[in-house]
């Protein structure tokens, strides 16, 4: 199913599509339950309801933030795949959420947060053991450049 | 004590039984290939008893070692035959353990002195390897900690211990959690006992595919969109998702610290069942975790001797409409129909119940569980710990770090998060997704008022071959449309095998899926408990160990 799905999308995928049609493509032929129509506005197009409009990944410029070094070969492979993923992130878009409240997660009666007090880690020890560069009493890492 | 249904008679069987302990007393050494593994249905006799085997390999432990017919060694060793036997086939372990038979000694002598046992005493338990174990290497399959053994243990490793059981080893998994295969582990990728050519699901496919092939009698999994269920599904053993907050997280490596749970695999309801109340309760080194009491989820186990002809009588049950839809397996819907048409006949009324925002719980799941990691897996930067990559200059440390250590499938996840949360992007990706969670919440919320749980397929198929959806992002995403949405509402879920679809020597099992309300897991495990005890014609051994466990 999903894989029926995603040869459909492969086809498009890198012609310059506009993203909800890719979208569409992705939803409409996979098999999946869809969407109640209540949810989704059923035309394809752009309903942003504010904020700036949304770039593309550029994968350098990513992975310079995630602190991630790239090859060539890796930059290549990756940027088709995450793509699709955030093209595909992109349905939420044509959803009406107006006054609904986010969730930041299940509401469980947690919460309970201990005093802000400090607690001595009693074994230490093996935690200084798991640093790979220690020269007591400090962690070393190389030096910090600044760029600017 | 817990009322169930085989322990008392098999245990005065087997007293009487001397060709029983000679089984015992005949076991061949470890390194021989024709040596027969005891396991607990080798020690009830079939052919007298009218019930199936005694189905808790944790009652059973506590009987055979409280009447001393077998000894803890004795056990641990035939585990650990079956464990090294199948293993080259499996490769469930990352790490196996090399004081399981000292443990098992120490325990035999208490037992020679007469302490009291701890309720896990002797009992065999697995661990994925993303659940920090102070004593075993713990690397969630990924290579930023290759070699890396955790200063303390998981919470719930910590209880399991106290409790008496045994750490046999730690399982392979998706790198960090990150994949529904086991193919995305750093360091091997984990077979299916019903089919060798197949995947066992993932992420916690080695805690699953050790469950099944009887290499340990129960372990812990972590599920963040269905990791525990849908292999649980694959493997035809029990997986059990718990309340978000049920039980403590300190100590599971996060991945998306909103939806992570710590689950149990068992090779019946009530191993799941026991097992979860051995690791529930509040912990103060967790804040997300609940102060609500733990129900005994024994006291749900009826004996069979006592259930009526319609033991479940009057319970509302509905089937999630969106989850039968054209995508699914028609083997995989006839299954879950058939599993539904049997909780009729004990009584339930089942009816179809419609979750509109169901496919929106996908996308929504995505988005939260990559944004999260991205900020949880930042910590990897190969200082402190794990993996350090020689550089002369911190940030191409970090860079270089994380290159090295990161998989692929976890590296585009972090980058897609890194994206999602990008200055400017949170109002449409991740506040979005979390607004999707509240309409899930609420739309779970309406149909558990009017059903007390709700069925499902557990995964869209059953395994399906290693390699056939490695580099297809989305095809992988899509098989988790089952389970991701019970995790946005933090719900519990059980998944048991109900049944069967074509494929591989002996066909390959198909798991139910029941949702219950928050915190109702006590319902989930007594509805799951009779409908397993009811269940004709079905017996899930894999093929790979069906020989051992005649």
């Amino acid at each position: 199913m999903g894989s029926r799905a995603l040869l459909l999308v492969k086809g498009v995928s890198s012609s310059p599509v506009p993203k909800n049609q890719l979208f569409c493509n992705f939803n409409c032929k996979s098999n999946f339950p869809r969407p109640n129509n209540n949810w989704v506005r059923t035309n394809c197009s752009t309903t942003q309801s504010s904020g700036p409009s949304l770039e593309p990944p550029d994968l350098p410029r990513l992975a310079q933030t995630a602190r991630i070094s790239l090859t060539p070969h890796e930059v290549e492979e990756f940027a088709p795949k995450i793509g699709l993923v955030i093209d595909w992130f992109g349905q939420l878009q044509d959803v009406d959420l107006q006054s609904v409240e986010p969730s930041i997660r299940a509401d469980t009666e947690g919460d309970s947060f201990r005093a802000d007090i400090p607690e001595t880690f009693e074994n230490r020890e093996a935690m200084i053991a798991a640093v790979p560069n220690y020269e007591e009493p400090y962690i070393k890492v190389p030096k910090v450049l600044n760029k600017e | 004590m817990i009322s169930t249904l085989q322990p008392p008679r098999s245990l005065s069987h087997f007293r009487s039984n001397p060709t029983l302990l000679l089984r015992y007393t005949s076991l061949k050494p470890l390194s021989s290939l024709s040596s027969q593994p005891v396991t607990h249905s080798t020690i009830t006799d079939q052919s007298q008893s009218p019930n199936p085997p005694s189905h808790s390999q944790i009652l059973s432990t506590r009987h055979s070692l409280l009447s001393r017919h077998l000894t803890a060694t004795q056990l641990a060793e035939s585990f650990l035959t079956r464990l090294r036997l199948n293993e080259p086939h499996l490769r469930s372990f990352l790490h196996v353990s090399d004081s399981v038979l000292a443990q098992a000694r120490e325990l035999d002598e208490k037992i020679q002195r007469n302490e009291e046992l701890g309720p896990l005493a002797g009992v065999l338990v697995a661990i994925k390897d993303n659940i920090c174990t102070a004593e075993m290497p713990s690397t969630a399959g990924s290579r930023v900690l290759e070699g890396y053994t955790p200063p303390y243990d998981a919470t719930a490793v910590r209880k399991i211990k106290k409790l008496g059981g045994i750490v046999v080893g730690k399982t392979n998994l998706d790198e960090f959690g990150m994949g529904s295969t086991t193919e995305a582990s750093a360091y091997q990728v984990t077979a299916n006992p019903w089919d060798i050519s197949r995947v066992p699901g993932g992420s916690s496919g080695g805690s699953a595919a050790a469950v099944s092939a009887r290499q340990c009698m129960v372990s812990l999994g972590s599920d963040t969109g269905g990791s525990v269920r849908q292999p649980a599904s694959f493997c035809g053993v029990v997986g059990l998702k718990p309340t978000y907050g049920r039980v403590s997280r300190f100590g599971l490596m996060a991945y998306a610290s909103s939806l992570d749970v710590i689950g149990c695999f068992g090779t019946s309801v009530a191993d799941a069942g026991i097992l979860l109340h051995a690791i529930s309760g509040h912990d103060r080194l967790d804040a997300t975790s609940s102060k609500r009491e733990v129900p005994d989820f024994s006291a749900q186990f009826v004996s069979m001797n006592l259930l009526e002809s319609k033991p479940l009588k009057g319970l509302r049950i509905g089937l999630i409409r969106e989850t039968l839809d054209d995508g699914v397996d028609t083997g995989v819907i006839s299954a879950v129909r058939t599993a539904a048409l049997h909780l009729e006949e004990l009584g339930c009324c089942v009816t179809e119940v419609s979750l509109p925002s169901f496919s929106l719980g996908l996308p929504a799941y995505y988005i939260l569980a990559s944004s999260e990691s991205s900020s949880n897996l930042s910590r990897y930067d190969g200082v402190r710990y794990g993996n350090q990559v020689a550089a002369d200059e911190l940030n191409s440390q970090y860079m270089d770090s994380r290159a090295k250590g990161f998989g692929s499938e976890v590296k585009r996840r972090i980058l897609t998060g890194t994206y999602a949360l990008s200055a400017g992007y949170y109002d449409a990706y991740y506040k979005r997704a979390q607004q999707v969670r509240t309409v899930i919440q609420k739309s779970f919320k309406t149909a558990l008022d009017e059903h007390d749980i709700l069925i499902s397929p557990a995964a869209p198929s059953a395994a399906y071959k290693i390699g056939e959806k490695k580099n297809d992002p989305l095809a992988m995403y899509a098989g988790d449309i089952m389970t991701v949405n019970v995790n946005l509402a933090g719900l519990p879920a059980l998944v048991l095998p109900c049944g069967f679809v074509d494929g591989g020597p002996a066909g390959l099992p198909v798991g139910l899926q029941m949702i219950g309300a928050a915190f109702d897991e006590g319902k989930l495990l007594k509805v799951a408990h009779i409908f397993e005890r009811t269940l004709q014609n079905c017996r899930f051994v894999p093929p790979l160990i069906a020989d051992e466990v005649a």
